[in-house]
């Protein structure tokens, strides 16, 4: 059976290990994503959230080499939250009818102000550009490259350990997972919604017990290779180039003059 | 009928059909760019002295034993599976658990804080649950209240003598419920309401929220005490391993 991932772990991961941008530097694509996103976030005008949209979809586009489909309907995944907290944000209850639309509930009226709609859809844009800014390192940076950068900045070694066997773990316990839901489909194990909570319950139980006893395996296994409580890797070299730097430095400084112009 | 209501048929069907198709985060996360600056940075300020604990925590069971590093970072990752997992629903929307409870339960509420954060940040980079400014946040709600209400809960129904059964739906069950409040919490201190402040808010993004949560509880608890009970059949010596005790 081959399973559909939909936007799953996998389909974010393989698009970061095949991004054209995967050949720049690390710490520099935290740094001028972590950057826009606080820009983004500290700017909140819908003009600037706007620009880095736009932007940074370009980018992913054709630096990236991204499909724009692809990148679209990444950026639907948020979309239910954004929807539902961008109503809650809109909308405002009150004993008595209140702002410009109200509706009648028998107990009390739910209301809106087109001051309050247009502060959540400004708060909807302002969340999608942070959004792609997050985009921007997560779907061109394999996680374990974005470790190898945590460990650049001193995060404790033991946590960056973790981190790189939790990385690896899990793709290995979905795996696995993946061929215990198999063999349950096979044998109708969701059929029906009682069944399919037991085989739920099943499968899970099972994959707990089958990692753990995987667990002593690997940790023999990397003891027989000399493991003494740090993971070394060969990295790619990936040089920092000064004309990417010059441009970040631009695209920054435009987005301050937006939110700048926009006030 | 009139060309507007037409309209208005066609509308409510693409709304329908738009609810229908969207992917459902039911974990319910805090995507990123939704809390102000000053905010993350609060949540962030709070949720470090637990984090800092549960390092040492770890740091300490890895030191007397460095077997316990693939245990840790299998935890780790049974969590990341568990939680983006789609689980059985009624409705037909996918939704996933928190898992941190069931983690609470099996490995201590200080390990999971720490794993917790991993997890999250993984899921924020893996699968765009979540984000990076609203790490702190997140990890609050879901690797540090909703793990320690449960462990307490579960203790508590414990020296109670309670079922251990129903001692473990309870665990799970409340401390989803619990990290869906504080979520709510959270967005309601960022965005308070004109007239109600923080709390009017907070109820309605209770309100919002509580059609997927409210159903998601039960469900969590649920899975969580089958999960259990293959467990309690299967995998006796792993429990003890992990030092959950046997009642």
């Amino acid at each position: 059976m081959q399973p559909s991932y939909g936007h799953g772990a996998r389909s974010i991961d393989r698009l970061a290990y095949a991004s054209g941008m995967g050949g720049w530097n690390p710490a520099f694509k935290t740094v001028l994503s972590l950057g826009t996103l606080i820009i983004c976030l500290a700017a909140d005008r819908p003009a600037v959230s706007a620009a880095v949209i736009a932007s940074l979809a370009a980018l992913q586009k054709f630096k990236g080499r991204l499909p724009l489909r692809d990148y679209l309907g990444l950026l639907r995944v948020p979309l239910v939250f954004l929807l539902l907290g961008g109503l809650a944000v809109a909308c405002d209850l009150s004993p008595v009818p209140a702002g410009d639309w109200s509706l009648s509930l028998h107990w009390f009226y739910v209301c809106a102000s087109a001051d309050s709609v247009r502060f959540a859809l400004a708060l909807v844009l302002k969340a999608l550009g942070a959004v792609s800014a997050m985009y921007l390192l997560a779907l061109t940076t394999p996680a374990c490259e974005l470790v190898g950068v945590l460990q650049r900045a001193h995060l404790p070694m033991l946590l960056c350990e973790l981190m790189y066997l939790i990385y690896r773990f899990a793709f290995v316990l979905l795996d696995t997972h993946d061929r215990m839901r198999g063999a349950a489909a096979a044998r109708l194990g969701w059929r029906d919604f009682r069944t399919s909570c037991r085989s739920f319950g099943g499968t899970a139980g099972n994959l707990l017990v089958m990692s753990l006893r995987r667990s002593r395996a690997y940790y023999d296994a990397m003891a027989a290779r000399g493991y003494d409580g740090g993971i070394r890797f060969l990295e790619e070299d990936k040089p920092f180039c000064r004309a990417s730097a010059l441009w970040t430095a631009v695209f920054w400084a435009a987005l301050i003059a937006l939110r700048l112009a926009a006030r | 009928m009139t060309g507007k209501q037409k309209k208005l048929v066609r509308l409510s069907a693409c709304a329908a059909l738009l609810c229908g198709a969207l992917p459902m985060a039911g974990a319910m996360h805090i995507m990123e760019g939704f809390l102000p600056p000053r905010l993350c940075i609060l949540w962030g300020a709070i949720a470090l002295p637990f984090l800092i604990a549960g390092y040492f925590s770890i740091k300490r069971t890895v030191a007397r034993d460095r077997r316990s590093v693939t245990l840790y970072a299998m935890a780790g990752a049974f969590i990341f599976v568990i939680s983006s997992l789609k689980i059985p629903s009624v409705t037909g929307s996918c939704s996933h658990m928190t898992g941190t409870g069931l983690g609470a339960l099996l490995f201590g509420p200080s390990a999971v804080s720490i794993l917790g954060v991993i997890v999250l940040l993984f899921q924020a980079v893996l699968l765009a649950h979540g984000g990076l400014t609203t790490l702190g946040a997140n990890t609050f709600s879901m690797a540090i209240a909703g793990p320690f209400v449960s462990f307490g809960v579960y203790k508590l129904c414990q020296k109670c003598k309670v079922n251990k059964m129903v001692s473990v739906f309870l665990a799970a069950a409340l401390g989803d419920l619990l990290t869906y409040c504080v979520t709510s919490f959270q967005l309601a201190a960022a965005y308070p309401s004109a007239t109600g402040g923080v709390l009017g808010s907070a109820v309605e993004f209770l309100g919002v929220f509580a059609p997927t949560q409210l159903p998601l509880a039960v469900l969590e608890g649920l899975l969580t005490v089958i999960v259990m009970i293959a467990l309690e059949s299967y995998a006796r010596p792993e429990l003890r391993a992990v030092g959950f005790e046997e009642a």
